[in-house]
């Protein structure tokens, strides 16, 4: 892959698409970053910043497809090239939907400002939310650096981030069934981890393009799917 | 109905009609075509790509004896048409020439006109036996070139008075006009407008139904376009044969890779 064209604007065209899909990326992780630092600390203002960021994410999205289309029209890529155009348009498209869950959580963050709390939470919210911000920073070295061995071990940790999903939506239907005032809370706390368990899925994706760029296949959806989601009590019973 | 050789080849759809085994070509001292095997399938489009030189074209003439004409050129391996060996001695090369038809980079009709254009190989073969046969043969080649409407009113007009497109798609129905099993082209759009190119390819797709079409190509878009089948020649070796969707999106060969995105291989 080292390998220069001939035509050497085919290069800079490719490093430019890259080089905005790396923006995207280091963009996103800094609003994961924020959205989970301002849910923590009840800062508005931080998460009024998040909101008001989504914005320069999409725009990114928006130059990567533009600058995909005019390669995919004007040089007509084919093979490794052609994989790593098709790679690029789906990442971004990843990246794009991480930066609308971390909008969305800021978005909570505000509209939950004030109100009563649900002890512990937020912080195990926090520590999801860097398990999983470090996963898309590891699938994006990994397709960087075109690293399968290290893809595979991305899309292998998903069970982790489901885990600690399932852990957290027990935890917090147990708190509204023992508390009903404790609902509209819990229920913006489980959109706020399914966005973040959303995101480790994006991070898998982004880890299968990889897998696909480099081998021409794409990897066979074998993950063990954690869905049981009961509540800590009805859990306890079986 | 006149012509023994109109009987239908029992072959599947997959069978291989052309199948090639250790073929190597000399030119005095110079290894043009090294251990070369390959199977070309029945009613596909094989598409040759790789850099000058390759030894490309001179495979494509081996398919038809046209290596023959050149002295210094010598042609070892098995070549088989059908199972036949076609380098055989009993073997008539302008017979076989019939059988395995060739569509050249430059249109070259004879200076006649656009009926004799299409009638001397049908003549010379003698696969009419009436003027009534001939016209016949005439119409149905020159509707398959996709020709026919454009030349219907003057076909005693000489054929080099055409364009450039429509003197090759002439060409082209002056190949199919003896029946051939096979057609080969080499580089057959390269002296030819981008419309004239595309009438070219969508009648190749259509002679696809009928015969084994064997195509030489400087474009890759081209051969990504009109082929099943893609071989990959380079300096003389074979490096990857194989559908051409997996070609152009996930060749096997680093070489290949190189080459079809334009990098220095």
């Amino acid at each position: 892959m080292n390998e220069k064209h001939i035509l050497t604007a085919f290069d800079r065209d490719l490093d430019v698409i890259q080089g905005a899909m790396i923006k995207m990326g280091g963009l996103v992780r800094i609003s994961l970053s924020d959205a989970a630092t301002a849910l923590i600390s009840e800062d508005t203002n931080l998460a009024e910043k998040v909101r008001a960021g989504d914005r320069a994410i999409d725009a990114l999205d928006q130059k990567v497809k533009i600058d995909t289309a005019k390669l995919l029209a004007l040089r007509a890529p084919t093979a490794g090239d052609l994989r790593f155009v098709l790679s690029v348009m789906e990442i971004s498209s990843h990246l794009e939907r991480c930066g609308d869950y971390a909008k969305n959580i800021a978005k909570r963050t505000i509209a939950m400002a004030g109100g009563c709390e649900i002890n512990g939470t937020p912080a195990a919210l926090g520590r999801m939310s860097k398990f999983a911000e470090t996963m898309i920073k590891d699938a994006l070295e990994a397709f960087i650096q075109r690293d399968v061995e290290k893809a595979r071990e991305i899309i292998a940790r998903d069970v982790e981030a489901d885990q600690i999903y399932n852990t957290l939506f027990r935890s917090l239907l147990t708190h509204m069934m023992e508390d009903h005032r404790n609902i509209t809370v819990g229920m913006h706390l489980h959109f706020i981890a399914k966005n973040i368990e959303r995101v480790g899925d994006h991070a898998t994706g982004i880890a299968e393009q990889t897998v696909y760029l480099v081998t021409g296949d794409m990897p066979e959806d074998d993950r063990p799917k954690q869905d049981f989601v009961t509540p800590a009590s009805e859990g306890a019973e079986n | 109905m006149n012509d023994m050789r109109k009987i239908e080849p029992d072959v599947t759809k997959t069978a291989a009609k052309i199948t090639a085994r250790e073929v190597n070509v000399h030119y005095g001292d110079t290894h043009a075509i090294k251990n070369v095997d390959v199977d070309i399938a029945d009613k596909t489009v094989t598409a040759f790509i790789g850099p000058s030189g390759c030894g490309k074209s001179t495979f494509l003439r081996c398919l038809n004896r046209m290596n023959d004409t050149i002295d210094i050129c010598r042609v070892a391996g098995r070549i088989e048409l059908d199972g036949r060996d076609i380098n055989h001695k009993s073997v008539d090369p302008v017979q076989l020439r019939a059988q395995v038809g060739m569509v050249f980079q430059k249109p070259n009709p004879f200076p006649k006109s656009i009926y004799d254009n299409i009638a001397y190989g049908p003549r010379i073969h003698g696969l009419a036996h009436s003027k009534t046969d001939l016209d016949e043969i005439v119409e149905k080649s020159l509707r398959r070139g996709a020709i026919w409407n454009e030349v219907k009113d003057r076909l005693n007009q000489p054929g080099t008075g055409l364009s450039g497109g429509q003197q090759q798609r002439l060409c082209i129905a002056r190949a199919i006009a003896t029946e051939p099993e096979v057609l080969l082209m080499d580089e057959p759009c390269s002296a030819l407008d981008p419309i004239a190119t595309a009438q070219v390819e969508e009648l190749i797709d259509e002679l696809r139904q009928t015969y084994s079409v064997v195509i030489v190509t400087h474009s890759m878009q081209q051969a990504a376009r009109v082929s099943q089948k893609t071989a990959f020649f380079h300096l003389g070796s074979l490096v990857e044969f194989n559908d051409t969707d997996q070609i152009f999106t996930n060749p096997q060969d680093g070489r290949t890779e190189s080459y079809i995105t334009g990098k220095i291989g």
